[in-house]
């Protein structure tokens, strides 16, 4: 935690369950995020962590456990979820722009249709957005015509236009060339100090390090490891979080 | 078709008003011609007049019913999925002759009465239904090819289900789907010739009854041959210069 006084809970996981079939995704999770708080969620693959993320706003659904998004039970109510999908942003890991939309209405769309901003309003925060993240000249391109760390900016743009309380990333840097990663994490890292709440699934250690508060570690299911960035990497309290960690920088 | 390809809009407005003059002055010159076209110069144009208003009428009314059987062949409603096969499947399955001697003669007998339908709406009828079940399977494989990363990347935005047809599928789906529909198209302008049956004076019909009655069918046939090459070559220009328009930010 960086701040002394305490934030109020704005997700609250209890006993969360989901199976895929015969295989058993999330066991058992439960964890409370805090307003402005930043947590990296690592693991290896198939741990889970990317499930987790997709059901806080239910892009999977949870077979058992209860999920509170700022005072909301996620559920399969259609108005509830539509609450909720408003509050989470989301950024995917192969970006997701709209392919057949210009990257302003990429950004417009959501907050005209759901806000019911008039476009000249919109379409002014779109532009603020896209210079925010250093891609104003491009507004009128169409996805296909911008690199991939160009469109995993917009795509964050595109999140950040619906004013969400919280952003989550799904391995935002995963699909990216190495030579376009740090201009996605320098976009995540400005937003990080602005007091957003963020839940990054990640395989970006240094990032995780740097700019998180909190590191979560999954495996198999279950949350082995919830500590600082400082403890998680230099004293991981258990064997999986050790070898994993030593597989990781095993690359660098 | 290079011209069409870089400037659809002023190949749609070029084939738009082409097919205009063409219908609305092809009596001019044809009046100009020997016999037996020329004294029948008007005949032929109040036929193409009336094959074009069935190609519009039943071309409109087969993509409207093309995207909601398409959708509905896709529902997770059972009896709507069950409804949307029997309607492909028992026009598919049937010859489009038969289909508008039904609507001719079956029809009228289970129709309410003072509900009176000229030949030209059950022609307009029968055609409509015939296009839109071929158009639903094209529709059906447009929406299939849409990735689901642009349906998460919606919801996750907030958009309503409705919203994210129409805003996000739709539009994508046409890409795929337009080559198709516009086949199905410029067979629908020929097609329509089924209708002399029912008394119908279309364009094949006008030309059946000058050659009998000038013993000429040589010039006669030819020149509604020509009339429906314009036709359809204005048809696809159309289709084509619309299918270059979706066609924005389109990976290749």
């Amino acid at each position: 935690m960086s701040s002394e006084a305490i934030p109020r809970p704005i997700i609250e996981t209890r006993g969360i369950g989901k199976r895929f079939g015969s295989f058993h995704a999330l066991k058992d999770v439960s964890a409370t995020f805090h307003e402005g708080q930043v947590t990296a969620i690592v693991g290896p693959s198939g741990s889970g962590k990317s499930t987790f993320l997709r059901t806080l706003n239910r892009l999977e659904a949870h077979d058992s456990g209860e999920i509170v998004i700022d005072g909301i039970v996620l559920s399969d109510d259609i108005r509830n979820l539509n609450a909720i999908r408003r509050e989470v942003g989301m950024v995917f890991q192969s970006f997701n722009l709209f392919s057949h939309l210009t990257i302003l209405r990429n950004l417009t769309l959501a907050p005209m249709r759901v806000r019911r901003m008039a476009r000249a309003a919109a379409e002014e925060k779109a532009m603020n957005l896209l210079e925010r993240v250093g891609l104003k000249t491009q507004a009128g391109k169409y996805p296909v015509q911008l690199s991939g760390g160009q469109q995993q900016r917009v795509a964050i743009a595109r999140a950040l236009a619906m004013d969400p309380k919280v952003l989550l990333f799904d391995e935002p840097t995963s699909a990216l060339d190495p030579e376009m990663v740090n201009e996605v994490l320098a976009v995540m890292r400005e937003l990080a100090y602005s007091g957003i709440t963020m839940l990054v699934v990640t395989h970006e250690m240094g990032f995780a390090r740097e700019v998180a508060d909190r590191v979560i570690f999954f495996d198999e299911g279950v949350i082995l490891e919830d500590t600082t960035p400082e403890s998680f990497f230099s004293n991981p309290g258990h064997e999986r979080a050790r070898a994993f960690l030593s597989q990781v920088r095993h690359g660098y | 078709m290079n011209w069409t390809r870089q400037h659809p809009g002023w190949a749609m407005f070029a084939a738009m008003i082409g097919l205009l003059l063409f219908l609305w002055g092809m009596a001019l010159p044809l009046a100009a011609a020997p016999a037996p076209i020329g004294p029948a110069a008007e005949q032929f144009a109040d036929g193409a007049r009336i094959t074009v208003g069935l190609t519009l009428i039943a071309g409109s009314a087969g993509v409207l019913i093309g995207v909601l059987a398409g959708l509905g062949k896709l529902s997770n409603f059972w009896p709507l999925r069950w409804f949307c096969d029997s309607y492909v499947w028992l026009i598919r399955g049937t010859p489009l002759l038969l289909q508008i001697l039904f609507v001719w003669l079956a029809l009228p007998t289970i129709m309410p009465a003072g509900v009176e339908l000229s030949d030209f709406t059950c022609a307009a009828i029968a055609l409509s239904l015939n296009i839109g079940a071929y158009n639903t399977e094209c529709v059906r494989a447009g929406i299939l090819a849409v990735p689901h990363g642009q349906v998460e990347a919606a919801r996750a935005l907030g958009l309503t289900p409705v919203q994210t047809f129409i805003d996000v599928i739709l539009p994508q789906s046409m890409r795929v789907a337009l080559p198709a529909l516009a086949n199905n198209l410029a067979s629908l302008v020929k097609d329509s010739s089924l209708a002399y049956a029912i008394s119908v004076v279309e364009l094949t019909m006008v030309g059946y009854r000058v050659q009998a009655e000038s013993y000429q069918p040589i010039p006669v046939f030819v020149t509604i041959a020509a009339i429906y090459l314009i036709l359809t070559t204005a048809f696809t220009t159309l289709t084509a210069a619309l299918e270059a328009q979706l066609d924005v930010g389109q990976k290749r």
